[in-house]
């Protein structure tokens, strides 16, 4: 007997952002983003609450992926968020703040959507452009023929991810040992098309950090016994190599649904086995001298090639596959028939290394553009948290291949594109306003919600109450301490600015970034010799913030124009 | 999905670190008072004495609790020892720390500062260290020591002062100084120099004990008092923990060189390390001593230095057994059936021929990565009659290859299967399962077998020989244990394979034992491979506190970014405002390593009250203060403590004080992850519960959480 039972009708809200708890939830999760952002900020515990991993961290890729997020909104926001940073890596808290505050301070407004939508893109596509034009004043070309920019911007990346828990020195360690494993992913005969290679990292953990190294070429971790035992075997020179992605365990491929009947006396193990053997005579008299198979090889197999003087290693795992293929040119082989000569590769040499007390092969290929990174870090929770921002850093620098350019850090970016955009909305508004749809009062209102969105993104960088100012020559990004003094005593208590290419012995004079004041035309050429000099700068990677930008500001309008919510409940 | 802010006005994390950091309070130093740790609802307890097992025991399902977990193995996985350090740190600084945001210390300036000022006191404490070279160099005069010592293993040979003199010893059990901690010895007369954090009234004593008449009162009174420790790690105590060396031996000791000279006598350098576990270091000593004559007699050892291999280390625990039992071996050391001994007893005495199988020894074995397809059936062609079970069939297999290689003997690192055991066993053939890694390595060094994962593998090439089986002790039958098992050693010309029998009496202890026994092996290890150690007995940990004040009276170093993390670097206002915060947070985290020590004086019975201890270091830092520089105050001190070649006034012999040593990096580390979790914590301000783990919590503990 079937049963019938009545679908459920479908649950339709209106206006979604006009209720108290998705404003509530919005709320909290600006609260979570906010407060990791940028070198002070703080960390936080992700666990399940039920004993098991715990994972420190204030970055938006391990954050937003563990959080469980219910309300359509916010899957909207962090699914776009991590969309971006599948595509760029870094900028992630970025986006989701920009994104909150700006819902959050064009709703203030009042205004309708539509017209906050089309403003915003208007505001969007005038900061892009001149992000994009030469006249932009935050930017920095990047001399790859020089280390300093790019040291400059890795170290930026590390100090901004406080749980991995480096010191001063060990910033510096790490991030030249990220330049230099970028730099070994450069193919040195490069022609129009660059094809980068790939950087692979091997856990150290429990090592110190200062142990962390980088090799050209792939490691293979093994046992110390199964080192002792195939060492010996070595030849020297270069080693002809055969490379599996089947299994030459000696078990039945596949035999598919049904039962297969065998007589008595028959026994398929061996006939497989016979196969194998059939297999190691041939790589033998191809003179192949280096085995290596994905999954397992039969014992029988691997005593064979081993009096045959053959290093067979097995179980490497499907994640090195791909690399090895590429380092050592060969195809991988997927079945047990007769080999192809094609599908044989070559390595330089094999030698075996050892880092703290794990064993490793290194493969030494003839010219490849694949490399070892390994990274060491005290516990888990830390060298996870590593690992990623290793992941970021190396992306960037490949991001910054393609657009040789730098954003300024430090907060300075978000102040002095909010003062450009002020000015020039105050000055020339016509080049908005001909499009029609909206008066100049809207303009204004939307404007200024855009820079002060910009502005408390800034202002997120300070989590110990410190006041943030702003200069009104350069509009870049200041901090002083809460109850400082009167303004006259500022350039005393000041250094530099947040990216750290100003100081203050400039005649520069200074306003709370919070207060309102005047439109002010910007100097935009920045100085060279403080570009070349500087050593330790703040910076951002131009692609992702950019995209970021845009991601943020796109987010926010979809999130806006949203106006039912419809749930099927069934 | 709930989310809570851990750290209104109290943190809660570094609440939690600092609770849970007491209960390892009394692992610090030499005297490791043990825990029974009951489970309530089982009503099983175990006994333990040592952090990672006692982490491993409590319940730490919190965020917090998993984080020091995981810091502790993480630790004890790399170096096995320093644990209680860390355990010890991050309960001393996590309230340092928390005093530090009462005075309204910005966390990022707290983390920065104390970052520094941990990295420098790491990097200054190198003036503490003592070379340790040509350790086996020396071994060929050395190894008549046996005979100049008695220094039988099983027995504490520091103990055995000369019969004829004054010294008096009470109780000569020191294995059991944790059990017993009424170890007391007298104070010789002529050893009255205070060493470091001595007493203050005892020191007093000392002055006055110069006439031989006073000696007696001054000696009940110490005694009787409170324990004495020898050999601590952490206090030396002068005068009751000398060894009579004849002169040669140690000469360089001799000299009154205030500047650390190095130590190069392998004896010297366990005997340092051992801190207070003479037992278990006796044992390491002799097992790298007997690896190095094994080594040595390797044709080509002479061009390559000898390297302490930790790996060819194997213990076989034998509870139930006295503790004279104890004791090291070239070999291996198993356990094998009762029912095996007139087997042994047959091939003893004889070279035997060997096979090592990697896996197990059944018959459904297959090598790891083979699977078994499942829908694959037999079919019998004709109709027979099925005599034999395949087992049998298999095993009949198995021993017609043994009888054709003229095989005796079966390693296997699985398990084994009854029958065949059973079976070899009536062919006077033995399989032994169950066996390590590196002694199947070893014997396949040693025996020239080749390991293979099936019998039918087998050939002429893969086999063994020259292995001798025989039992552990000549008097085979009282080493029984509880599960009617003895003890067999099996043994190769040159094996690269050391067994250390551990033996206890008290069947809760065996654990205990082997723990103790891998933590000297590794402090032995550690020391040999870095080749330097540091001087001991908390002579690193003063030097990090004075270091700190040190510091905090100097202004900081222009230039001096590199090791103070991003702090420096930035435009921050925390940067400027660093130099207001910086002497505060140093002076806290330099009360770590004052909590540090005056916990062990008190562990260690130097001290009767905390507030005594405490005044003592004190007045010590002082001086320090005083001298301007505080290692060269430290060595002075130690060369005071170790110089004078101190005639005994009975032998006319010199005596001295064994130093005592700490190894570096491991020590080094244990601090830096201590901070590290510590400061990992501080800067964590909530706490994310992911999934749906909050859904079980009832709405009270759901309180002050925060959904999404």
């Amino acid at each position: 007997m079937s049963r019938l039972e009545a679908k459920k009708p479908s649950l339709c809200k209106k206006e979604p952002l006009t209720s108290e708890r998705v404003r509530a939830t919005l709320c909290v999760l600006k609260g979570i983003v906010t407060s990791c952002y940028g070198p002070s900020g703080r960390l936080k515990q992700l666990h399940n609450g039920l004993g098991g991993y715990v994972c420190t961290t204030s970055q938006s890729s391990a954050l937003l992926s563990k959080l469980s997020v219910t309300h359509p909104i916010l899957k909207i926001l962090t699914t776009s968020v991590q969309n971006h940073v599948t595509c760029f890596s870094d900028c992630g808290l970025f986006t989701t703040i920009l994104c909150c505050n700006l819902i959050e301070h064009v709703q203030r407004t009042g205004l309708t959507p539509t017209t906050i939508i089309k403003l915003n893109k208007h505001l969007l596509s005038l900061c892009t452009s001149y992000l994009k034009s030469e006249a932009c004043g935050c930017r920095i070309p990047v001399d790859f023929s020089r280390t300093q920019i790019l040291l400059c911007l890795v170290r930026s990346i590390l100090t901004s991810k406080p749980a991995c828990m480096l010191s001063g020195k060990e910033i510096d360690h790490i991030g030249a040992l990220i330049l230099r494993a970028f730099l070994l992913t450069i193919p040195e005969n490069a022609e129009d098309h660059i094809i980068l290679g790939k950087s692979i990292i091997v856990p150290l953990k429990g090592q110190r950090v200062i142990e962390s190294t980088v090799l050209p070429g792939i490691l293979i971790e093994i046992s110390e016994v199964q080192l002792i035992r195939l060492l010996p075997a070595k030849k020297p020179g270069p080693l002809k190599v055969a490379l599996f992605r089947t299994s030459l365990s000696g078990d039945l491929s596949d035999t598919g649904e049904g039962t297969v009947v065998v007589s008595d006396g028959v026994s398929l193990e061996n006939a497989v086995l016979d196969l194998l053997i059939n297999l190691g005579k041939q790589l033998v008299s191809d003179h192949v001298d280096l085995v290596l198979c994905q999954k397992v090889i039969h014992p029988s197999l691997k005593r064979f090639f081993s009096t045959h003087r053959v290093i067979a290693i097995d179980r490497i795992g499907v994640t090195l596959m791909e690399p090895l293929s590429k380092a050592t040119g060969t195809q991988p082989i997927g079945a047990l028939g007769a080999i192809s000569p094609s599908s044989y590769g070559s390595v330089e040499d094999l030698c075996s290394a050892k880092f703290g007390s794990k064993h490793f092969f290194h493969l030494v290929p003839n010219e490849s553009t694949i490399c070892s990174l390994l990274l060491g870090n005290r516990n888990d929770t830390a060298w996870d948290e590593l690992k990623l921002t290793c992941q970021t850093a190396v992306h960037v620098l490949q991001l910054t291949i393609k657009e040789p350019w730098v954003l300024l850090g430090g907060g300075c970016t978000e102040t002095h594109l909010a003062a450009y955009i002020r000015y020039k909305i105050h000055n020339e508004p016509e080049s908005i306003l001909k499009d029609g749809g909206c008066t100049q009062t809207e303009l204004q209102l939307i404007a200024e919600a855009f820079c002060s969105t910009l502005e408390s993104l800034a202002g997120s960088l300070e989590h110990d109450g410190g006041e943030i100012l702003t200069d009104m020559k350069y509009g870049h990004f200041w901090s002083v301490q809460a109850d400082s003094p009167s303004p006259v005593n500022w350039p005393g208590l000041l250094s530099r600015c947040g990216c750290g290419i100003y100081n203050s012995q400039e005649e520069l004079s200074w306003c709370f970034l919070r207060s309102t004041h005047h439109p002010f035309a910007l100097e935009t050429c920045l100085p060279h010799e403080a570009v070349g000099s500087a050593n330790n700068l703040t910076l951002d990677c131009f692609t992702a913030k950019l995209g970021g930008l845009q991601a943020a500001v796109e987010t926010a309008n979809l999130i806006l124009d949203l106006s039912y919510v419809i749930e099927d409940k069934n | 999905m709930a989310c809570r802010v851990i750290n209104k006005r109290r943190h809660a994390g570094l609440q939690q670190l600092s609770s849970f950091a007491e209960t390892g309070r009394t692992f610090l130093g030499p005297v490791k008072l043990s825990k029974f740790i009951i489970d309530e609802e089982s009503h099983e307890s175990i006994l333990i004495s040592s952090t990672v097992r006692l982490l491993e025991s409590l319940d730490l399902t919190s965020a917090v609790g998993q984080l020091l977990h995981e810091t502790v193995q993480a630790q004890h996985n790399t170096y096995r020892t320093g644990t209680s350090t860390l355990l010890f740190l991050v309960g001393a600084w996590s309230s340092a720390v928390e005093e530090c945001l009462h005075l309204g210390v910005p966390i990022p300036v707290i983390a920065s500062v104390m970052s520094e000022g941990l990295s420098s006191c790491s990097e200054e404490v190198v003036s503490l260290q003592v070379p340790v070279s040509n350790i086996f160099d020396d071994m060929d005069n050395t190894k008549t020591f046996s005979e100049l010592e008695p220094f039988s293993v099983g027995l504490c040979p520091f103990l055995q002062g000369p019969s004829n003199t004054h010294w008096i010893q009470e109780d000569c059990d020191l294995r059991d100084v944790r059990s017993q901690p009424r170890t007391v010895f007298s104070l010789s007369a002529s050893a009255v120099k205070s060493p470091k954090f001595f007493k203050p009234q005892v020191k007093v004593e000392a002055d006055q004990n110069t006439s031989q008449t006073l000696k007696t009162s001054v000696l009940a009174d110490t005694c009787h008092r409170r324990s004495v420790l020898i050999h601590s790690r952490h206090f030396n105590r002068r005068g009751n923990n000398q060894i009579n060396k004849p002169d040669g031996v140690l000469e360089h000791h001799g000299a009154a060189t205030p500047k650390t000279s190095g130590c190069n006598s392998l004896l010297e350098l366990a005997v340092g390390l051992s801190h207070g576990d003479h037992s278990s270091m006796n044992l390491v000593e002799a097992a790298a001593r007997l690896q190095w004559q094994s080594a040595r007699v390797q044709p080509g050892s002479r061009t390559v230095p000898f390297t302490f291999d930790i790996s060819r280390i194997y213990t076989c625990c034998l509870p139930g057994l006295p503790e004279t039992f104890s004791c090291v071996c070239p070999g291996y050391i198993t356990l094998i059936s009762m029912s095996s001994s007139t087997l042994v007893r047959e091939l003893q005495n004889q070279p035997v021929r060997v096979v090592l199988i990697e896996g197990d020894l059944t018959e459904n074995y297959r090598h790891l990565g083979f699977n078994k397809s499942t829908n694959v059936r037999t079919v019998l062609d004709s109709v027979k009659l099925q005599e034999d079970t395949s087992e049998e069939l298999w095993a009949n297999h198995v021993l017609q290859v043994l009888s054709q290689f003229d095989v005796n003997l079966v390693l296997v690192q699985g398990n084994v299967s009854e029958y065949l055991v059973e079976k070899c066993r009536q062919s006077k053939r033995l399989v032994i399962g169950s066996v390590t890694d590196s002694a199947m390595q070893a014997f396949a060094e040693a025996a020239g077998a080749v390991q293979v994962a099936y019998m039918t593998q087998v050939n002429e090439g893969c086999v063994g020989r020259g292995v001798f089986v025989t039992f552990w002790r000549s008097s085979s039958l009282d080493i029984v244990d509880g599960n009617n098992r003895m003890a067999i050693l099996l043994k190769a010309e040159g094996i690269r394979l050391v067994t250390a029998v551990l033996t206890s009496p008290v069947t809760a202890q065996m654990q205990t034992k082997e723990d103790r026994f891998w933590t000297c092996a590794y402090r032995l290890f550690h020391a040999l491979k870095e080749k330097r150690v540091f001087l001991g007995g908390g002579a690193v940990e003063f030097f990090c506190l004075s270091h700190l004040h040190v510091l905090a009276e100097q202004s900081p170093k222009k230039g001096n970014h590199a090791c103070s993390g991003w702090l420096h670097n930035t435009s921050s206002w925390l940067a400027s405002s660093l130099a207001i915060y910086r002497p505060t947070v140093l002076k806290f985290l330099a009360n770590g390593w004052h909590k540090y020590l005056s916990a062990l004086m008190c562990n260690t019975a130097i001290s009767s009250s905390e507030f005594e201890a405490s005044t003592c270091i004190q007045t010590h830092l002082q001086n320090a203060m005083d001298s301007g520089s505080p290692s060269s105050y430290i060595l002075n001190e130690y060369s005071k403590l170790n110089s004078g070649i101190v005639n005994s006034g009975i032998s006319g012999k010199p005596e001295k004080i064994p130093r005592v040593y700490d190894i570096v990096t491991p020590k080094i580390e244990a601090w830096r992850r201590a901070l590290d979790l510590v400061l990992l914590v501080l800067q964590t301000d909530s706490e994310v519960i992911t999934g749906l783990g909050h859904t079980q919590k009832s709405p009270q503990e759901l309180e002050g959480y925060l959904f999404l």
